[in-house]
């Protein structure tokens, strides 16, 4: 079986999702995308536990895309516990967010986020954001090796 | 009696010579005394021949205070005996006059024999003060000193060698005289100097009275509590009217008690603990202890110092109480009214984020699927409707914009000022080409004085000239000519910095409205924006205890000052 790049997204707004699909259609980007509602569903995909125990582990993520504000565990505790955890301390994820609070920014890079992107609510400056975001993290970047994915 | 009559006469009016010039000399009371007897028994000596001596009684003790001798050698030989005191009890002669009366020895020849008088020979103890002075006598006449019913001590007058008239009865009544005369003058002389000393007791009671009243009156109207305790018992032995009123007990309820007889029994047990740390220690200070007094608990600020005597032993325990019962209700309240402040400021903050985060996200839907729609299905639309759709995401950035905007405002409200030092001409350079890049092809001759510099926020700051420059940039859109200065000039003694254009201008008349949120003195058609950019200014402004202010003509251009310190008072 051949190893599957796929995108993940961490969006609970279903308009906010069907935008990004769309942008990603916009863009050209064709992976898979996983969607995941909240933090603790992302928690589980991450380490294949409860809803995802079963999920192929040829599944790898090229890049995340994580909302801040997300029901249950929120963004900032789903970067953490990724930073935390050797599995996932490499894994790409760009913060993906409506806030534009310097402490918001901050504390995701500090948490060792690798980007952080303003969602625009222009949509021609949206699908801008989102090309650029696939060039760099699916085309350009070499994704680190996982020892798990 | 040998004296033919001229001698007697010539003795008799040296006598009265004497006793006048005696008299003159006490005339006047003066506790000069011991020199007036001095000169007395100086006169004495040169009229009656040929040694003086006055003695005084002291207590229980003789001592010459006075001796003169016609010779010049002899009084050589006598001048150790001035003040040399001796007992009453050793003294013959001095001891014999003020007991018996004047006593008259014209001839001592049988003294000279045995060099003794016949007296001495009582008692081996006999002073020997006496026995010097009557050595080489031939002969002598001695009177008591007494005036006034007191013995004051004896004038003694004594003839030497042989070949000279005999001292006789007038020599004695000259003498008595003149004792009598020294006698009363030195008793009057001492009354002065007692009434003297009496004065002075009197005018420095006078002055110490005064000045303990000068004292009470002082710590009687210090608005502080004032209580004296004494050192051994620490009963209170004083306590001012601030006192009274901050206890609420009179002083008459107070003093002798101690602490533990007045107050609670922890109270009271606290202020004796104080009380023995400053009589061991000296100053103790007590920035804050409770006392419960019939107003309620008062909470003061108190000193406690010992009062040393002039050895360095402490005598009494000062206590000063400033009464802060006030002052730390207004700081508790202050520190609410912070508390309550800071909980608001965290609910604008979790508003502020709610507003960043929630309403943006229908706007963004709004906006893309009203993209999606024109792309999607933008042929089954005619123009009007493709219109619509353009004017329904326009409508969208225009929120998204407003809500960016009230963002930054409550931002500039809530965080936290830093200042530094800002180059504000480099400040604007930058922020100029920012707005000439997204124009590109608008000519604006720039005017930017060099080396402007700031002590303020850079952020704010910053914030402040992109909303002022902003505004110029885009009310001189429509001028051919457009021109932008910065500068800074002076206003109410501190720096104002300004940023002046000519472009569209602005009537004075609604110069107040300027400043307010959503106020805008031009439809949104000819100019857009949001307005809020200058309540953002002004906020800035004020965050740095300046203000902001503007003047315009309508199609000439504008001027819009703001300074970032407080204004200096005139």
């Amino acid at each position: 079986m051949q190893h599957e790049h796929v995108i993940v997204l961490v969006e609970d707004n279903a308009n906010d999702e069907e935008l990004m699909l769309r942008a990603f259609r916009k863009s050209n980007i064709e992976n898979r995308v996983v969607i995941l509602r909240d933090g603790a569903e992302a928690l589980d995909y991450f380490f294949a536990r409860g809803d995802h125990a079963g999920r192929s582990a040829l599944e790898i993520a090229q890049v995340v895309l994580l909302d801040l504000k997300l029901p249950k565990v929120g963004g900032i505790e789903v970067l953490r516990a990724l930073r935390e955890d050797d599995r996932t301390r490499l894994l790409p994820i760009v913060i993906l967010t409506s806030s534009a609070e310097d402490q918001d920014l901050v504390r995701c890079y500090s948490l060792g986020a690798n980007s952080y992107v303003r969602k625009p609510v222009d949509f021609t400056q949206f699908v801008d954001a989102v090309r650029q975001l696939g060039r760099y993290w699916l085309m350009v970047n070499q994704a680190a090796p996982s020892s798990m994915m | 009696m040998e004296d033919d009559g001229p001698s007697l006469v010539r003795r008799l009016r040296d006598g009265l010579r004497l006793v006048s010039t005696v008299v003159q000399a006490f005339a006047e009371p003066t506790p000069e005394y011991l020199e007036s007897l001095d000169a007395i028994a100086h006169d004495v000596a040169e009229v009656i021949p040929d040694m003086c001596v006055v003695l005084l009684r002291s207590g229980d003790q003789f001592s010459v205070v006075a001796i003169h001798d016609g010779s010049p050698d002899a009084r050589a030989r006598f001048v150790d005996l001035l003040n040399q005191p001796y007992p009453v009890r050793d003294s013959v002669i001095a001891a014999g006059v003020i007991a018996n009366g004047p006593l008259l020895e014209p001839w001592l020849d049988t003294w000279l024999d045995t060099g003794e008088h016949p007296a001495f020979q009582r008692g081996s103890q006999a002073a020997s003060v006496e026995r010097r002075i009557l050595s080489h006598a031939t002969g002598m006449i001695v009177a008591p000193l007494a005036a006034r019913g007191e013995s004051l001590g004896v004038l003694w007058v004594l003839r030497h060698g042989e070949g000279k008239p005999l001292l006789d009865e007038l020599d004695l009544e000259i003498i008595i005289d003149l004792a009598n005369h020294a006698a009363l003058a030195v008793s009057n002389a001492r009354l002065f100097k007692q009434l003297e000393r009496v004065e002075r007791l009197r005018v420095a009671e006078e002055r110490a009275v005064h000045a303990s009243s000068l004292l009470d009156g002082i710590v009687e109207n210090i608005p502080d509590m004032v209580f004296v305790k004494d050192a051994d018992q620490l009963a209170f032995v004083r306590l001012n009217r601030a006192g009274e009123d901050l206890l609420g007990i009179s002083r008459d309820q107070l003093l002798g008690k101690t602490a533990g007889e007045l107050f609670a029994p922890h109270e009271a047990e606290f202020f004796s603990a104080k009380d023995a740390e400053a009589l061991a220690t000296g100053l103790v200070e007590i920035p804050e202890e409770s006392i419960q007094t019939r107003h309620g608990i008062r909470w003061l600020h108190t000193k406690k110092v010992p009062l040393l005597d002039s050895a360095g032993t402490p005598r009494y325990l000062l206590g000063i109480s400033h009464d802060i019962t006030e002052r730390k209700q207004a700081i508790a309240e202050l520190s609410a009214a912070k508390l309550a402040a800071e909980d608001a400021n965290r609910e604008l903050e979790s508003f502020s984020y709610s507003v960043a985060h929630d309403l943006r996200t229908p706007l963004r839907a709004i906006d893309g699927f009203s993209q999606a729609l024109v792309e999607d299905y933008g042929d089954k639309l005619d123009v009007e409707g493709r219109r619509y759709l353009t004017r329904v995401r326009e409508a969208a950035q225009r929120m998204a914009e407003l809500i960016d905007d009230l963002l930054t405002l409550s931002r500039v409200t809530r965080s936290e000022l830093r200042r530094d030092r800002v180059d504000l001409s480099a400040l604007a350079h930058t922020l100029l080409s920012a707005f000439q890049r997204v124009d590109p092809d608008r000519q604006v001759e720039l005017s930017i004085s060099p080396g402007i510099v700031a002590d303020a926020d850079p952020q704010l700051v910053a914030i402040a000239l992109d909303n002022l420059l902003g505004n110029a940039w885009k009310f001189t859109s429509k001028r051919p000519a457009a021109r932008i200065e910065v500068g800074v000039t002076q206003a109410h003694g501190v720096p104002a910095y300004f940023v002046r254009d000519n472009g569209a201008g602005f009537d004075m008349t609604y110069r107040d409205k300027l400043f307010g949120v959503f106020q805008r003195l031009h439809p949104e058609s000819e100019f857009p924006g949001t307005g809020i950019g200058l309540a953002t200014v002004a906020r800035i402004a004020q965050r740095h205890r300046g203000r902001a202010w503007a003047v315009g003509v309508p199609g000439e251009g504008a001027t819009f000052f703001f300074t970032l310190t407080e204004p200096h008072a005139a």
